[in-house]
């Protein structure tokens, strides 16, 4: 395992690809974070950020390699595994990007790795193998974002939630909780998505 | 590694590629696989490297497992070297052993001076070559080319043929699928047939038969006249234009088949193949 991350992650580094997801998350802090609001109301705009930039994160991931290089991958390490490598790359990718941002204040960092794992989960979710043309994924991806940063029950909006909340009360808590809850979904889609990598595998 | 009862389909519901394969890949064995143009060779090799899952049935006992694709389009951000150095740890080599594995089959293979060359800037041949030299990195128990050989130079063409050989020898199951009849010819121990989505065994062919290639065309869209003389070996060379390839004994028989069938076949070259002993 650790050979493919590093495999993915030099892939990921060297493509450039991280370059859009980089830009968007610093374009939603210049545009949500001011300068004189509380503290508590900037993290959980950058917070809410790290979920598009995950879920792109995971996109280029998961399609950085072409097909064949992917075969040899899949045929040396198994399908399911070589996936894995490449969703787990976006996890810490997404994850770099949310603890060089949020400072280590545990509340923020606690509410930014469960919206990076949303993130991902939704990446994860709604790229190959599962939705394979780009006129579904991307779309499905946009939909998917707005649905957990502003849908009720979400553990990303309530992670989110919690910091907005803690800065009108004063207190804050840490969200312990969605960020469990994010664990868990982050988990579940991955599962599925490195199921179907082998399933479906030369389905174009 | 055996297939009981493979069978592999696109979709829930959609028609079989392969199935009911059933195939035992033993080990220090070499397997060819043959089948006209999408018959299901590809997706069976794809079901033996472990990079797709069979629909139906289970595939057992399988060793480590590498794969070279018949075509490689480098679109890696990788040097041929630092892509293969990867290669050689996912496929469960120490660094420096994949390091020092990825330079020796880049001087094997005549390509050393790309060893700093770019996946993207070297040319197609070389490309193949890179990908060749990824499956025979690390001593894989099972190997399978999808006619890796295309595109590959006259030497580098015998270099593989002699690799292939050595891994056999060295107890590893190679299972390959190569539009050349003569192929590592007399060499494999079995050889199997893929035709309307069923696997039969075959008669490998003699080492020393002739062969004659005739190269036919005919309008976009014409399908080869079933049940051909002879049981020619059928690749698209270019758009509407097909290389047959026979037992010299059957040419007349397929020439005369075709030229009679309707819409008729235009004839375009007819080239005797020289036998490998």
């Amino acid at each position: 395992m650790t050979a493919l991350l590093r495999y993915q992650a030099a892939l990921l580094i060297r493509s450039h690809r991280w370059l859009g997801p980089l830009l968007l998350y610093g374009a939603f802090l210049v545009i949500g974070v001011r300068s004189g609001e509380p503290v508590l109301d900037s993290l959980g705009v950058a917070a809410a950020a790290l979920v598009p930039a995950a879920a792109w994160l995971t996109r280029v991931c998961v399609t950085n390699e072409p097909s064949s290089a992917r075969d040899c991958a899949a045929a040396a390490a198994g399908p399911a595994r070589a996936h894995l490598a490449a969703v787990l790359t976006a996890l810490l990718a997404s994850a770099a990007l949310g603890t060089a941002v949020l400072p280590a204040a545990s509340a923020g960092l606690v509410a930014a790795l469960a919206c990076a794992l949303i993130g991902v989960a939704v990446g994860a979710l709604c790229n190959r193998p599962l939705l394979r043309s780009t006129a579904w994924a991307v779309p499905s991806t946009v939909l998917a974002v707005f649905l957990v940063v502003f849908a009720g029950g979400s553990p990303a909006k309530a992670a989110v939630n919690g910091l907005v909340t803690g800065s009108l009360s004063g207190t804050v808590e840490v969200p312990l909780l969605p960020l469990a809850g994010a664990a868990v979904l982050a988990a579940g889609a991955t599962a599925v998505a490195c199921a179907a990598s082998a399933r479906r595998g030369a389905e174009r | 590694m055996r297939l009981e009862g493979v069978g592999r389909r696109y979709g829930i519901g959609g028609p079989w590629v392969v199935r009911d394969v059933d195939l035992d890949v033993p080990a220090a064995t070499l397997l060819r696989i043959e089948g006209a143009n999408g018959s299901g060779k590809s997706t069976l090799l794809r079901l033996l490297a472990g990079i797709d899952a069979p629909s139906a049935g289970r595939v057992t006992g399988r060793p480590r497992t590498a794969y070279v694709p018949e075509r490689f389009p480098p679109a890696l951000p990788f040097t041929a070297v630092g892509y293969l150095t990867a290669m050689g740890r996912v496929h469960g080599l120490r660094r420096a052993v994949a390091a020092r594995a990825a330079r020796e089959w880049l001087e094997r293979f005549d390509a050393g001076r790309h060893a700093r060359t770019r996946l993207s800037e070297l040319s197609k041949g070389t490309s193949q070559k890179v990908a060749v030299a990824q499956g025979l990195l690390a001593p894989a128990g099972l190997l399978v080319l999808d006619e890796a050989w295309t595109g590959l130079d006259h030497a580098s063409r015998a270099l593989l043929d002699e690799a292939v050989t050595e891994r056999v020898a060295a107890g590893a199951a190679v299972v390959f699928v190569d539009h050349d009849p003569r192929r590592l010819a007399g060499a494999p121990d079995g050889v199997f047939r893929v035709e309307a989505g069923r696997v039969r065994p075959v008669a490998a062919p003699a080492a020393d038969v002739a062969l004659v290639r005739v190269e036919v065309a005919a309008p976009a869209g014409t399908a080869l006249p079933a049940g051909l003389p002879g049981d020619p070996v059928a690749e698209v060379h270019r758009a509407g234009t097909v290389r047959l390839t026979v037992a010299a004994d059957r040419s007349d028989a397929l020439l005369r088949t075709l030229l009679t069938a309707d819409p008729p076949w235009h004839v375009r070259a007819v080239t005797t193949l020289e036998t490998n002993r």
